[in-house]
């Protein structure tokens, strides 16, 4: 709103979670990976394991090639991106912690040093000192990610940040400590991943053996380890965040899924891996890493997708309008933008007025500065797909922009902007899809509930909708057809008759069968 | 029609020491940056030019080995040095960077993947390289095209940052993020401004580099330095053209900033000015002499201050271009004590282990070989 906005026609928020999950999946090994390179070392040259020096050389390199290219450029990536998707939140980021980025900037230089050093070291000095190196790496590379954890953990807990704005406030926040050792643990057990991909092009099946064995004893535990520590993490979110990833947000509730069902897919291929080490093929390596990808891909998602509709937590919206005014935000607040408008209080805008003619393009204006930082008309999270999905017409559209805000756990922010600008908005959703649904004489209830309560209600026990319907049919068909009358927090969905009743038979149908739930 | 309150807010968060601090850290750690940079780019360029004038030159193709080995280094170097400065100019500058990454959002976007690819380019020509020579020529030739256009990139971004009065034209005609500065009059002399400079510095690594190999093969270091030597030679001659037109491309009012607007920008293009022509005669005589120690830390400490000069001469310019619109007074200042100063003690502490590393490696006192 405050920044010009780069239009990405399959969507912004795909490039970004491209990038950030390839660099965390590289960041993470670059710390385990550190440690597993000076203890196996340490290991080798204590047994005068002469083979396995030789392949830890060569995995050296290709530790290297990895995480000082690729994860150095994609780390400084995710800066031009977030960046270019959301500069205010960026900039936020940047001013809150500028020293912190600045540590972590040391150390970044130090580990990028020491991780050249060691590998260019390794026919050049002494084992001694070469193990030095080995260890400042591995320092310097967990001491950048204890800096960047607090600014990472902030954004979904800022804490009493959020009132008194010291910067130790926000970076010791709530869930700083869980995330660190969380993430300690995801990064050992990379390290014996990745120590797999070398270790299949082994020739010498004894080596292979021996060092798939020992990549399965840094990969294991740690795998067992990581439901405690993500338990604690859980624990320290607020629980109406968390509600989103338990079935409140589709979004978040498939990632939570996905990430469960991936880490104990990693688990069970590591195991697998153990059975015949000595015939470990590269594709099966590769496959345990696509899937530990997935699992660690999911979880990031899952923390993305419980702190909506913020992108810091009660301070600022995922499409930078802040939670509530203070001295120098510009004006970008709802209460603001409600009196305002969008149009007026947006600095990248043409159509300033409203009018009959331009309805659609300063429709399409505010979904721009308001929607397009997570939603695409067309792509990724597009909206067209919704309102297919939903069969939506323009009253019913129109009706739902203005309880956004109720939305699968409240994840989506409210609409900021004057009546005018709703109608503009829903005139340009609109036009993505002109929906006249056929009047059906025979509606089917779930459908119905999926297509205009779903949004808001679940069907599970506790749920209002379940609960507190009046239990007699003709009483219950006739309240929904006033439902803004009775809560004006409700949309008016403008139901016919035929809809609400089927609603009401359908939802008679779960009664029971929640309560048991319920009861369970 | 350009409409001043277009240009972004800063956001509600003072800055966490005073503005001078940010100041001195940006230019200070951009003159870091830009001298990696110059090194690598520089020397992958002399590099390739070693390789193709070959011919009656026994030493082509090893000095092109020799020092395209060193490339992936000094990209590590360039990339780790950027980081500070990618920093500072957001504190600072936040509201003109994003706006104008914004608006020439792909481009800037494919920085990455030129240098992921450059990268590895290099990498390829250091480690396979000598056996497969011809593939590293072509590869090598490969990554430096890249680093140049990702030069010509940020020429077009940090140019347009600049100019907020082009910002609304450009993003209201498209807003997909596919442009580029092209119509920006000192974008052309400004990037071959930096990429000369390079080239200048890219020849006084190569000088160092055959002062370190002096005692070793003394005619191989000769061939070096001579290659280096002249390098830098050249480009500082065609510096001083370019720089000129440069300085004219300029719109008026910003040029007489440096000629006698602003003391401080006169004072150091003067400096920057008789420093380039000592630092031309001192090359000269020393490659006439065959005085490799004149070249390595006569010209070497003059050119270190150039660099210096010219990256706050950097700053005043911009400064200048931003006047409409930018006033230090209006950041709201709230020092965070304890951060900053664990980031001075990191920052020295991290800066003198740095040369311990280095110290410990064997860099400075022949090597530590293995048993």
């Amino acid at each position: 709103m405050n920044y010009p906005v780069w239009d990405v026609a399959f969507g912004a928020g795909l490039l970004m979670a491209l990038v950030a999950g390839l660099h965390v999946f590289v960041s993470h090994f670059a710390v385990g990976g550190g440690l597993f390179l000076v203890l196996t070392e340490r290991k080798a040259r204590r047994n005068k394991d002469s083979q396995l020096l030789t392949w830890l050389k060569f995995h050296t390199r290709f530790f290297v090639l990895l995480t000082v290219v690729f994860g150095a450029v994609s780390g400084v990536g995710i800066w031009f991106t977030i960046g270019l998707i959301s500069p205010t939140a960026t900039s936020n980021l940047i001013h809150i912690f500028v020293w912190g980025w600045a540590i972590e900037w040391v150390f970044f230089f130090l580990e990028i040093t020491a991780a050249l050093l060691y590998l260019y070291g390794w026919d050049k000095l002494e084992p001694s000192l070469h193990e030095w190196f080995g260890w400042v790496y591995f320092i310097a590379a967990f001491a950048s990610m204890v800096v960047i954890n607090g600014i990472i953990t902030f954004m979904l807990t800022p804490g009493h940040w959020i009132e008194n704005h010291q910067f130790w406030s926000g970076f010791f926040n709530p869930t700083y400590a869980p995330s660190l050792l969380f993430r300690i643990f995801i990064s050992l057990a990379l390290a014996g991943i990745y120590a797999l991909i070398t270790a299949s092009v082994q020739k010498d099946a004894e080596v292979k053996k021996r060092i798939v064995r020992w990549g399965a004893l840094w990969t294991v535990p740690s795998l067992l380890l990581l439901p405690v520590f993500a338990g604690w993490y859980i624990r320290a979110i607020p629980h109406d965040l968390w509600a989103s990833a338990r079935g409140a947000m589709p979004t978040g509730t498939h990632f939570a899924l996905l990430a469960c069902m991936l880490l104990a897919g990693t688990f069970l291929l590591a195991l697998i891996s153990l059975i015949r080490p000595t015939r470990l093929h590269l594709a099966f390596a590769l496959l345990l890493a696509v899937v530990a990808f997935g699992a660690m891909d999911s979880f990031e998602f899952v923390r993305e997708s419980v702190r909506k509709p913020y992108v810091i937590e009660n301070y600022l919206y995922a499409n930078s309008v802040y939670a509530a005014s203070m001295p120098g935000d510009g004006g970008f607040t709802v209460d603001n933008i409600n009196t305002a408008g969008v149009l007026k209080t947006a600095r990248w805008v043409e159509n300033r007025d409203l009018t009959q003619a331009n309805q659609i393009a300063a429709g399409h204006e505010i979904f721009r500065v308001e929607c397009e930082s997570c939603h695409t008309p067309n792509g990724y999270r597009g909206i067209h797909q919704y309102i297919v999905k939903r069969q939506w017409d323009r009253d019913k559209l129109h009706a739902m922009l203005g309880v956004l805000f109720l939305m699968h756990n409240n994840v989506m922010p409210p609409f900021a902007g004057t009546d005018a600008e709703l109608n503009a908005l829903t005139a340009y959703l609109g036009s993505l899809q002109p929906m006249n649904p056929p009047a059906d004489l025979h509606p089917d209830g779930r459908a119905v509930f999926e297509q205009n309560c779903s949004m808001c209600h679940q069907a599970r026990a506790g749920d209002h909708l379940f609960t507190n319907m009046p239990k007699d049919p003709q009483t219950a068909v006739s309240a929904l057809g006033s439902l803004p009358a009775m809560f004006p927090i409700m949309p008016d969905l403008k139901l016919s008759e035929d809809e609400r009743r089927a609603l009401v038979q359908w939802v008679d149908t779960q009664r029971p069968l929640l309560a048991a739930q319920g009861g369970n | 029609m350009f409409d001043p309150s277009m240009v972004p807010t800063p956001d509600p968060n003072p800055l966490p020491a005073p503005y001078w601090v940010f100041k001195l850290l940006l230019v200070v750690t951009f003159a870091l940056h830009i001298l990696a940079m110059n090194c690598m780019l520089g020397g992958a360029v002399l590099a390739l030019l070693a390789r193709w004038r070959q011919k009656g030159n026994q030493f082509g193709t090893r000095i092109f080995f020799d020092v395209a080995k060193k490339v992936p280094v000094l990209v590590a170097a360039t990339i780790s040095l950027g980081i500070a400065p990618l920093l500072f100019v957001q504190v600072l500058y936040g509201q003109y960077f994003y706006t104008s990454s914004i608006l020439v959002a792909w481009p800037w976007f494919l920085v990455l993947l030129f240098l992921v690819f450059a990268y590895y380019g290099f990498y390829f020509v250091s480690y396979k390289g000598e056996r497969r020579p011809r593939a590293a020529g072509r590869v090598m030739l490969f990554s430096t095209t890249l680093i140049l256009l990702i030069g010509f990139i940020y020429t077009n971004n940090l140019t347009l940052s600049q100019v907020p009065a082009n910002w609304a034209q450009k993003y209201f005609s498209s807003t997909s993020g596919w442009g580029l500065n092209l119509s920006e009059p000192t974008l052309v002399p400004r990037y071959l401004h930096f990429m000369t400079a390079a080239v200048a510095v890219g020849g006084l690594y190569l000088v160092l580099l055959a002062w370190t190999k002096w005692k070793q093969d003394e005619e191989y270091a000769r061939a070096i330095f001579q290659l280096g030597g002249k390098a830098f030679l050249y480009a500082t001659m065609t510096q001083v053209v370019i720089g000129f037109w440069f300085l004219f491309s300029l719109p008026k009012a910003l040029r007489m900033v440096f000629m006698g607007g602003d003391p401080l920008a006169t004072s150091l293009l003067c400096f920057g000015l008789v420093a380039a022509l000592v630092s031309i005669f001192m090359m000269s005589a020393a490659l006439k002499k065959g005085n490799i120690r004149l070249a390595a830390v006569g010209v070497t400490s003059i050119t270190a201050l150039i660099v210096l000069a010219m990256s706050v001469m950097r700053e005043l310019l911009r400064m200048a271009y931003l006047k409409p619109y930018y006033n230090p007074q209006q950041f709201a200042v709230q020092t965070q004590w304890s951060p900053f100063l664990i980031f001075l003690v990191l920052f020295v502490a991290g800066g003198a282990f740095w040369f311990v590393m280095l110290k410990r490696y064997g860099l400075f006192s022949g090597t530590k070989s293995v048993q």
